[in-house]
């Protein structure tokens, strides 16, 4: 099994964030205990994402899934992590229905790509041109500002 | 042991690119990294708070990698890296 974990890391400063989070006030990590930490977080990565990738498989899933990644951690001891999952997948379901709010308005807009960027092109143009008209003779009316 | 959660999250771009360094695994749901992440933050804060334990029992303050040795030692769950944490040394008594 291939393993690149000297190329890919996690962000050292993220890690030191979260030891200082957790650990109390009068307590301070080491550096080397900090990467021996990363080590290991490295290894967890590693043993969960085995472990899910043989759950999809038994299940002839080319793709591992939420639920693979579920079903691995309580095989392997972590259970207890196992509430914590729904908010994250919550979260990714409003992720989803976000994105896929935005392509029906895409789609329901009747318009191509081409021709919505073309209007954006005239917005812009609209509002640098206020821009300018302002710019140049502030002593000029102000026209009334759009409101939202 | 309390348990947090971290208000620092990781980066689920990385998390999945780590979890593709290995040749065996294929195609990856776009939530499965996000999960994995957040097991990962679970278990780092896990990790972290008990090598905290092991240098606080033995009186000391800051935390060396022999601490972390010995809650990998101290705790089933972290069985997995005791080869990972074989080669660091041990704390003197």
């Amino acid at each position: 099994m291939e393993r690149d974990s000297d190329d890919l890391s996690l962000p050292k400063a993220t890690v030191q964030k979260v030891i200082s989070e957790v650990i109390p006030s009068f307590v301070s990590f080491s550096k080397e205990s900090r990467d021996a930490v990363i080590e290991c977080c490295i290894e967890f990565i590693g043993l969960l994402t085995t472990q899910a990738n043989e759950i999809a498989e038994s299940e002839s899933k080319k793709t591992i899934g939420g639920e693979h990644v579920m079903k691995a951690l309580k095989e392997l001891g972590f259970a207890e992590y196992v509430d914590s999952m729904d908010e994250v997948i919550e979260e990714h379901k409003e992720i989803v229905k976000i994105r896929e709010r935005k392509n029906t308005k895409f789609q329901e807009s009747g318009l191509t790509e081409e021709e919505l960027l073309r209007k954006q092109e005239e917005l812009f143009g609209l509002a640098r041109s206020k821009l300018n008209n302002v710019s140049q003779d502030p002593s000029q009316e102000q026209p009334p500002a759009p409101s939202t | 042991m309390s348990r947090k959660e971290a208000k620092t999250k990781f980066p689920v771009a990385r998390i999945k690119k780590i979890m593709q360094a290995d040749d065996e695994i294929g195609k990856v749901a776009q939530v499965a990294p996000m999960l994995v992440s957040k097991s990962l933050e679970l278990f780092m804060i896990s990790l972290v708070q008990a090598s905290v334990d092991q240098a606080q029992e033995k009186g000391h303050r800051k935390v060396l990698p022999g601490h972390v040795k010995l809650a990998v030692e101290n705790n089933e769950q972290f069985d997995f890296l005791a080869d990972v944490m074989e080669k660091y040394p041990n704390i003197a008594d």
